[in-house]
């Protein structure tokens, strides 16, 4: 059993529940400008919270902190419980501070709806950090699937492509059908608890609750049945290969806040080291699944990069180097080493900056052509320096090259790979050099060489808000690629615990007394 | 069998609330005769204060736990009585409420409406408190007597009337499969009391005779393949009608079913089980496939609840105690769901005087509200989180999970997502698509609060569950010891006694 800090005012709530009541005082407001600065201010006060937690986070803790919990249906062992540990707590620092970039970026480029669009932003928001601090995993499911409904708003009203209602659709329907199974899943878990809790006479016959589920012995048969459902549900989200056809769709068709918050925050993945593994590590150990899963991984970093190499619209490229990317984090997950899990953790906060960072940059490229197309483009960096120098930079660090934050990541998931199985870690490692060649590719035609016909004249280069936003990003990508270890000390201590459980996790799952250290 | 009626007072409190509603209707017939220029809607009024008058009558009864039996078993007094009696009673409140504006439609007997409306929840009132064959049958057939008119209301249009004789020929036509079962049951057991038939054997007879009740009470929850009658029924009745067709007789005939599966037939659950399993698949299934096609708000929910009814009987299907828990939840979620979403169709349909999907366009812009509210109602009809709907198909599930229901679990998820592809058109169709008419719809007073307090009962069951699980609970305590065979649970995690 963990460790618990139990916090003394409920800021996770805060941090929870800000945005979407931020979003109903929204309602209220008429004029337009003060909508855009009402929602500016509320996700300035949500950063600002999200830095207070990770501020005063203990760093190298296995411990869940900021523990807060309340029983909410007894009769089926729901209960309200939040908390951060050393996997989740980057990612809330990383969701406030991308929806402040998204709100900054919107604010001239969303003109029509302003005030529903702002709304379904911060709604988005509140669910996302739903995902992040649930530890019941019923309250994990209940904001998992109503992302669902701010997305397909988002996707549905302010898309700018012509499929934008097809690609809404696909991506309730595909993330539904993944997470029914999930549901299932978190079903057998609950009625596993259940049998153990009417063995041993607890006092409590139901639970959801992650850590009361940790405790409890699950029979390996069972774990892998439970392991594959839960599987479709992170796997649909994340997407992993081959269930990725959702996403080029939802990322073309979609606006941009809308593909930035999709791509930028991986949640399928997440859902794999917080729930997946601790909760079922026989079956995340097995032979079968780490060949199936690590397979699957393989898969999208090679199909994702070729996929890539041929893609004219610069949006559709992003998608595929989407699914190329988390190929590499699924690979680090289930190398199932220290190194592995840690390079894929900071792997998915990288995304975010450097992911997120390149549809801001498709973004600036499309309020300039009206279109992200390759055809539009070329030898720009002549009339837009500044926008073609973050570009380069953004790029380079999702590509990882040293010195940006990309590089860390992927060496330590590469050096997991090659612990664990060096075959999948070779083969691996050629990600790395299609991923230099799509991108530098694409760069070279757009914004190096003679200037392209389609491209007018009179461009001007970034604005001030488009200045706020890369200069930002920049700033994260340097600092964890020249100093990541204070990033890296907030997740030591939990990732140590993950992979104590997994390793030792014979003598732990039958520490039925609840004391034991770590998970 | 001999039979003495000797009642003393305290047995006749046991009837009170049945008593109560009997002479309010007595009443409101004498008003409504009496004082022909009465405006109606106040005898709606009168009628809903009669109704809410018995509604505390029997929200005492649950507090005190005043529980009993009467007229040699037949009749029934315990806390899922009272539990459905609420049930019945609180849809009719916000039936009639509904009904106000739409009354006006009417050409004649508009007061009658109302008598009828009562008289049909009389009638299931004691459904839910029917212990025997005999008084099933009774208080079945009386409350659809009532329905019978209540659906063919709207005399000059074709397409009520037509409803009325389907309902009415398909209707009796199971009042005799259901009287002939009845018949073979005491041919076979000589018993008509559920509790005494529990330890008969099963022969042939007793099975033909039970699978025809099953039959007639399947046609009137609406499960498939018992449900042809329900989407022109839906369709052709006056909404208020059709609102109250979709929700009351579909609790009442549960809390029967309930009694007759869990009580009367307890022992033979390892067979049962299948013929529920296989009902639920094919009325979860055909139901949410076919609303896919549909053009017509009041036939979509018409197969959405055909659907639903197939989720309810999965609950059944796990027949335990837990089972039976979920089912009372799930209809507390689905009563404020489907009243609520019933509503706004009314008051659409009042304001545009159709009910095509395709009359929604815009919906958003014309009406906020009436748009909003809609979205939670399909949303908690689809089983999102927090709506109390999500809580309820997760009870079922959880539930049926336990007993080693896989198939029938997968079968209700795979429903899940097709279930959502048809509630998002109506959603699309609402706040996508710019309307063809701009100018907003008004509501009546009335009809807002209907649908306030169905977007209230949909928040809170959602958000708050506890007190209404706490309230089921209770409720099904009498299945606490029904210990059925399970063949097909899991068994027990054997690394637990290392």
């Amino acid at each position: 059993m963990l460790e618990e800090l139990t916090a003394v005012f409920p800021i996770l709530s805060c941090i929870l529940f800000l945005p979407v009541v931020g979003a109903l005082v929204l309602w209220l407001v008429d004029d337009e400008d003060m909508v855009r600065s009402s929602a500016l201010t509320i996700t300035l006060v949500e950063l600002a919270l999200s830095i207070f937690v990770l501020l005063r986070f203990v760093p190298e803790s296995a411990a869940m902190q900021f523990t807060e919990r309340v029983r909410w249906i007894p009769a089926l062992g729901i209960s309200y419980h939040l908390a951060v540990d050393g996997i989740s707590v980057l990612f809330v620092g990383l969701t406030a501070f991308l929806t402040v970039l998204v709100v900054v970026y919107s604010w001239d480029t969303i003109r029509h709806q302003v005030k529903p669009y702002m709304m379904c932003v911060l709604a988005l928001e509140t669910t996302t950090m739903g995902v992040f601090l649930s530890l019941d995993l019923i309250l994990f499911f209940v904001f998992w699937e109503l992302m669902l409904i701010p997305s397909y708003f988002l996707i549905k009203l302010w898309g700018g492509g012509a499929e934008r209602h097809y690609a809404a659709l696909k991506f309730v329907i595909y993330t539904l059908l993944g997470s029914v199974f999930m549901l299932v899943g978190i079903a057998l878990l609950n009625i596993n608890y259940h049998h153990w809790a009417s063995l041993h006479h607890s006092d409590q016959a139901y639970s959801f609750d992650f850590l009361d589920l940790l405790t409890v012995p699950i029979p390996i048969n069972q774990q892998l049945l439970i392991f594959w459902l839960m599987f479709m549900g992170f796997a649909f989200k994340a997407p992993v290969f081959p269930f990725h056809t959702w996403l080029p769709d939802a990322l073309l068709e979609g606006p941009i806040g809308m593909a930035v918050v999709l791509a930028g925050l991986k949640l399928g993945t997440f859902g794999f080291i917080r729930f997946s593994i601790p909760l079922l590590p026989d079956a995340s150990k097995s032979e079968t699944v780490v060949a199936i899963v690590m397979g699957l991984g393989l898969c999208a970093i090679l199909y994702g990069a070729w996929m890539a190499l041929v893609q004219a619209d610069f949006r559709r490229l992003l998608a595929y180097s989407s699914v190329s990317h988390l190929g590499f984090v699924v690979v680090g997950l289930f190398a199932l080493n220290y190194q592995g899990l840690q390079g894929s953790l900071l792997t998915m906060i990288n995304l975010g900056f450097s992911t997120a960072g390149l549809f801001f940059i498709a973004g600036f490229l499309y309020s300039r052509q009206q279109t992200t197309q390759l055809s539009a483009f070329g030898g720009m960096a002549k009339q837009v320096p500044l926008l073609a120098t973050f570009f380069l930079l953004i790029g380079l660090a999702s590509i990882g090259l040293p010195g940006t934050n990309g590089f860390v990541g992927e060496f330590l998931i590469l050096l997991g790979a090659f612990e664990a199985k060096w075959l999948f870690g070779s083969i691996a490692v050629l990600g790395v050099i299609f991923g230099a060649a799509y991108f530098l590719w694409y760069y070279e035609r757009s914004m190096l060489g003679p200037l392209g016909k389609a491209v007018k004249s009179t461009m001007s280069d970034l604005q001030l808000r488009e200045m706020v936003i890369a200069v930002s990003l920049s700033i994260m990508i340097l600092w964890i690629g020249l100093y990541p270890s204070p990033f890296l000390r907030m997740m030591n201590g939990s990732v140590q615990a993950l992979v104590d459980r997994l390793h030792h996790e014979k003598t732990a799952a039958l520490d039925s007394d609840r004391t034991g250290k770590g998970y | 069998m001999s039979f003495t009626l000797n009642l003393s007072f305290s047995d006749l409190l046991l009837l009170l609330p049945e008593i109560l509603l009997t002479c309010w209707l007595c009443v409101v017939i004498t008003v409504d005769f009496a004082s022909p220029r009465l405006p109606k809607e106040r005898l709606a009024y009168l009628s809903v204060a009669g109704l809410l008058v018995t509604l505390g009558c029997l929200a005492w009864f649950d507090v005190n736990h005043v529980t009993g039996t009467l007229f040699g078993d037949m009749f029934v007094l315990d806390r899922m009585a009272i539990f459905f009696k609420i049930f019945v009673l609180a849809s009719t409140i916000l039936v009639i409420l509904s009904s106000i504006q739409y009354v006006n439609r009417f050409t004649l007997f508009r007061g009658e409406y109302y008598v009828l409306v009562i008289m049909s929840a009389l009638g299931m009132m004691f459904m839910a408190s029917s212990n025997d064959l005999l008084s099933v049958f009774v208080s079945l057939e009386f409350s659809t007597l009532g329905f019978y008119i209540l659906v063919s209301y709207l005399r000059d249009d074709l397409a009520s009337n037509e409803a009325g004789l389907k309902f009415f020929i398909l209707g009796v036509f199971a009042a005799g499969l259901f009287a002939y079962g009845i018949s073979l049951v005491y041919g076979e057991t000589g018993k008509l009391v559920f509790s005494d038939m529990a330890s008969a054997p099963a022969t042939p007879g007793l099975i033909i005779g039970f699978l025809l009740i099953f039959a007639a009470l399947g046609f009137k929850i609406g499960a498939v393949p018992f449900h042809s009658w329900i989407p022109d029924t839906y369709h052709g009745a006056p909404t208020p009608v059709t609102a109250f067709l979709s929700i009351a007789p579909k609790g009442a005939a549960l809390a029967i079913l309930l009694r007759i599966f869990l009580v009367a037939l307890g022992a033979f659950k390892p067979t049962w089980i299948y013929l529920l399993v296989v009902v639920s698949i094919v009325s979860m299934t055909y139901g949410n496939i076919v609303a896919i096609a549909q053009k017509n708000i009041k036939r979509l929910l018409a197969y959405s609840g055909i659907a639903q009814i197939g989720n309810v009987l999965i609950g059944l299907a796990a027949g335990t105690k837990m089972g039976s828990d979920a089912i009372l939840f799930y209809l507390l979620a689905y009563l404020f769901a489907n009243i609520g979403a019933f509503a706004v169709v009314i008051a659409v349909s009042h304001a545009i005087g159709r009910d095509e999907i395709e009359d929604y366009r815009g919906l958003g812009r014309r009406s906020p509200f009436l748009a909003f509210a809609m979205l939670l109602f399909l949303l908690s009809l689809a089983g999102v989180p927090p709506l109390a709907g999500f809580i309820g198909k997760l009870y079922i599930f959880v539930a049926a999970i336990k007993e080693g229901l896989y198939t029938l679990i997968t079968v209700g998820l795979i429903n899940i997502v097709i279930s959502m592809y048809y509630y998002l058109i109506v959603v699309k169709q609402m706040y996508i698509n710019e309307p063809t008419d701009p100018s907003p719809i008004s509501i009546s007073g009335p009809m807002r609060a209907v649908i306030y307090v169905g977007l209230a009962g949909t928040l809170v069951i959602g958000v708050y569950p506890q007190p209404f699980t706490d309230w089921v609970v209770a409720a099904t305590v009498m299945f606490a010891n029904f210990v059925a065979p399970s063949a097909l649970a899991i068994p027990p995690n054997p690394l637990v006694g290392s």
